[in-house]
């Protein structure tokens, strides 16, 4: 039990070491992670902008907090860069934060952290059941909450995402016209990143709904195929050599259709065809090499975009927000050769798709759309959140 | 000679009793050990006070205590094993399980108590079945609860079909869950209290109980204390069992705090709840322990985490900044030493 002075120094040097790496980071990443709404980019902002926006600058400044169940994931950073353009427009502030990893009890401290920092509402979205009673309390205390990517029904406020079981029926049928139809045999592998997330869980089902259409279909799984990308594909190697003459793996998740691609690079004559979500430069690489069949988009700019006007338009105008609502944020499905989008968007060839996915500017002017129609009238396009998963 | 009360040959357990007295002589004439932390802790509540004055309200403060009273209980605990040379890494898992099967039974309507009590029981269960492993096979824990984590992880995902669990209204409503969950009127969350117990009765068994003397007698030299006749594999189990009990409670924590607990529970404590321990002064190498640096070490990383937000910088950095504390803790604790045995030669 001997305990020596030097131990108080150590612990001064690390409180040192801690402070100094915070000064460090006030001095180098403090803008980094907040749109700097600057009379130039207000102004510059301000063609863009819906109408009626323009005189933003001049109201009561707002902070947005917005909290992603991951950072540094590419489908993530969409959405993100979306906010940010949302909150440039509209003249406001925002912090983006939340866990490295999915981590929800981190990620509702942080949720919990934004509000003591005093932002006036907070566009999170929510991986568990046990983060709902903390941000009920959080809407309970007065500051709005809009949710997005990934829904708990039981949150008093919105939910902007895509139709969860609506989009793997998609997915399903997708891969099914690709093995030509209903008389197509053999066996279908399912992967779930993360077993227990309903968002995920209703994907699987919509697949599975889709499937059952062909009864020669044996659907192996959900498997658990992991987040990481490198565990990721590790699983789907192990599923592959498990099952060599499975006729489809289909994922859930975005790192799928890239482990997927290059799984079929180094296998190309494993007779499997491949489908799975989300429209990251890798997933669309796979999809432009024809390793993968199709990846069903989730309208990443809907989900990052329409939280933030959602909550500054309610602040502003005194909107009560505090019940649960669904606005869906569309799906896009993409193969090698044709690209839907939804909202009667504009048609796109994969190319300008794949510029558009590389560009937050390009994309932000692609969707203007949006910005003009479905987004400010979200209001009338609230529809109850059984709807999500109808 | 062995005294078979203590279980420690009487001679050197006077010797070890004489050596605690003076330190505890030479601590009282100088400052705590947890100094260090205690400063660093403060100079980081300063530093974001002074950019962001809202980060220094009561509200705010109790609130960060709150929020992270379970790293800091785990960290307690993670304390004790350290002070034995050892590293668990299946508390998270085991937090998991024991949340996971209260709310399973408080569904089944067994009383919200008896449930309480299951979970600690198998909390403790599923430690000591660490430690029975580490005796039978002669490995170090560490590498038996890189087994243990995924078999219990598993375990949990089978029970909960890969869903959350979560207890029903009426049992969500009652007064027991509406307390812990901060959704009474009473004035400071509950948490802090079952921290302030756990500190209390964790200290008296690591300070002043014969539990204690063996823990850190074992981790000062394991083989000087099987030759002193402490027995030693009991010790592992019961250490384990402790952490273990630990962490069963935090499950049940958890449960009561948040209302429901998912798949993922746990998984994130691994790190700062080791970092805390790290940081609050207890060395890796065994022998000693600081129950009041881990809780301090617990805020630091929460104070790193909240201020972060308060700063506006992104939250990738908090990540950063916590492996940058560990490794100068780390790298210091052994320069330290190094410098120690320099000076004694």
């Amino acid at each position: 039990m001997r305990r020596s002075k030097s131990k108080g120094l150590k612990g001064a040097f690390v409180g040192t070491l801690a402070a100094a790496s915070l000064v460090a980071l006030a001095a180098c990443g403090g803008s980094s992670s907040t749109s700097e709404s600057t009379e130039a980019e207000a102004a510059t902002s301000a063609e863009t902008a819906p109408t009626g926006e323009e005189t933003a600058a001049a109201e009561d400044p707002i902070t947005i907090g917005f909290v992603t169940h991951v950072v540094g994931n590419p489908f993530i950073e969409q959405i993100i860069d979306a906010a940010e353009q949302a909150a440039t427009d509209l003249g406001v502030e925002i912090q983006v934060t939340g866990p490295a990893g999915a981590d929800a009890d981190a990620q509702l401290k942080a949720a919990q952290s934004l509000i003591a920092s005093g932002v006036d509402g907070i566009a999170i979205s929510v991986p568990s059941e046990s983060m709902v009673q903390g941000l009920n309390q959080i809407i309970a205390g007065g500051t709005p909450i809009v949710t997005f990517n990934l829904l708990q029904a039981g949150v008093n406020g919105p939910y902007v995402g895509e139709k969860s079981v609506e989009s793997g029926r998609i997915l399903g049928k997708s891969i099914l016209d690709g093995l030509g139809g209903t008389g197509a045999k053999g066996q279908a592998i399912l992967g779930n990143c993360f077993p227990g997330f309903p968002v995920l869980e209703n994907r699987a089902k919509g697949v599975q709904e889709s499937l059952a259409a062909a009864p020669g279909i044996e659907v192996l799984g959900p498997f658990d195929v992991k987040v990481d990308a490198a565990e990721n594909y590790a699983k789907w190697e192990g599923l592959l050599s498990a099952n060599p003459d499975a006729v489809a793996l289909i994922g859930l998740c975005a790192p799928d259709i890239a482990s997927l691609g290059k799984l079929k690079k180094t296998n190309p004559d494993a007779p499997f065809i491949a489908g799975g979500y989300d429209l990251t430069a890798e997933n669309l690489a796979a999809l432009e090499s024809g390793d993968a069949q199709v990846s069903i988009g989730q309208t990443p700019f809907m989900q990052g975009y329409a939280p933030v006007y959602m909550l500054v338009d309610a602040i502003r105008n005194g909107i009560d927000i505090a019940s649960p609502a669904f606005l869906n944020a569309g799906t896009e499905i993409v193969t090698q050769s044709s690209v839907q989008e939804p909202f009667d968007l504009p048609p796109l060839t994969f190319t300008e798709l794949l510029e558009i996915s590389a560009s937050p500017e390009m994309s932000r002017e692609y969707y203007q759309p949006l910005v003009e129609g479905v987004i400010p009238n979200w209001q009338s396009e609230l529809k109850p959140i059984g709807d999500e998963s109808s | 000679m062995t005294n078979c009360a203590t279980g420690i040959d009487s001679r050197k357990g006077t010797a070890v009793r004489a050596d605690r007295k003076i330190n505890l002589i030479k601590r009282g004439r100088r400052l705590p050990d947890e100094i260090g932390v205690g400063a660093a802790l403060v100079a980081l509540i300063a530093f974001v006070s002074l950019i962001q004055p809202r980060f220094l309200g009561i509200d705010n403060l109790l609130n960060l205590v709150a929020n992270n009273t379970i790293i800091a209980i785990l960290a307690m605990g993670i304390v004790f094993l350290l002070a034995t040379g050892e590293i668990d890494l299946s508390f998270g898992y085991i937090l998991n399980i024991t949340a996971v099967v209260a709310g399973l039974l408080m569904i089944a309507g067994l009383p919200i108590a008896v449930a309480v009590i299951i979970a600690l029981v198998l909390g403790a269960a599923l430690g000591a079945f660490n430690g029975f492993l580490t005796v039978l096979f002669r490995l170090p824990l560490i590498i038996i609860t890189l087994g243990t984590a995924s078999m219990y992880a598993g375990l949990s995902l089978v029970i909960n079909r890969s869903g959350s669990v979560v207890p029903p209204k009426e049992v969500t409503n009652s007064e027991y869950f509406q307390f812990m969950g901060g959704l009474s009127e009473f004035p400071i969350s509950p948490l802090i209290l079952v921290l302030v117990v756990t500190f209390i009765i964790l200290s008296f068994v690591f300070y002043r109980s014969r539990f204690g003397y063996r823990v850190t007698a074992l981790g000062s030299n394991p083989e000087g204390a099987r030759l002193a006749g402490i027995p030693v594999a009991r010790v592992r189990i019961q250490v384990t069992a402790l952490m273990g009990l630990l962490a069963g409670l935090c499950g049940v924590l958890f449960l009561s705090f948040r209302g429901a607990v998912d798949p993922t529970t746990g998984s994130g404590y691994l790190l700062p709840v080791i970092a805390a321990a790290i940081i609050g002064g207890t060395p890796l190498t065994g022998g000693t322990g600081s129950l009041v640096g881990a809780i301090l070490g617990a805020m630091v990383i929460a104070v790193i985490d909240t201020g972060i937000v308060f700063l506006g910088i992104d939250a990738v950095w908090s990540t950063f900044v916590t492996g940058a504390v560990i490794i100068a803790a780390v790298g210091i604790d052994q320069l330290v030493k190094a410098q120690r045995r320099k000076s004694r030669n």
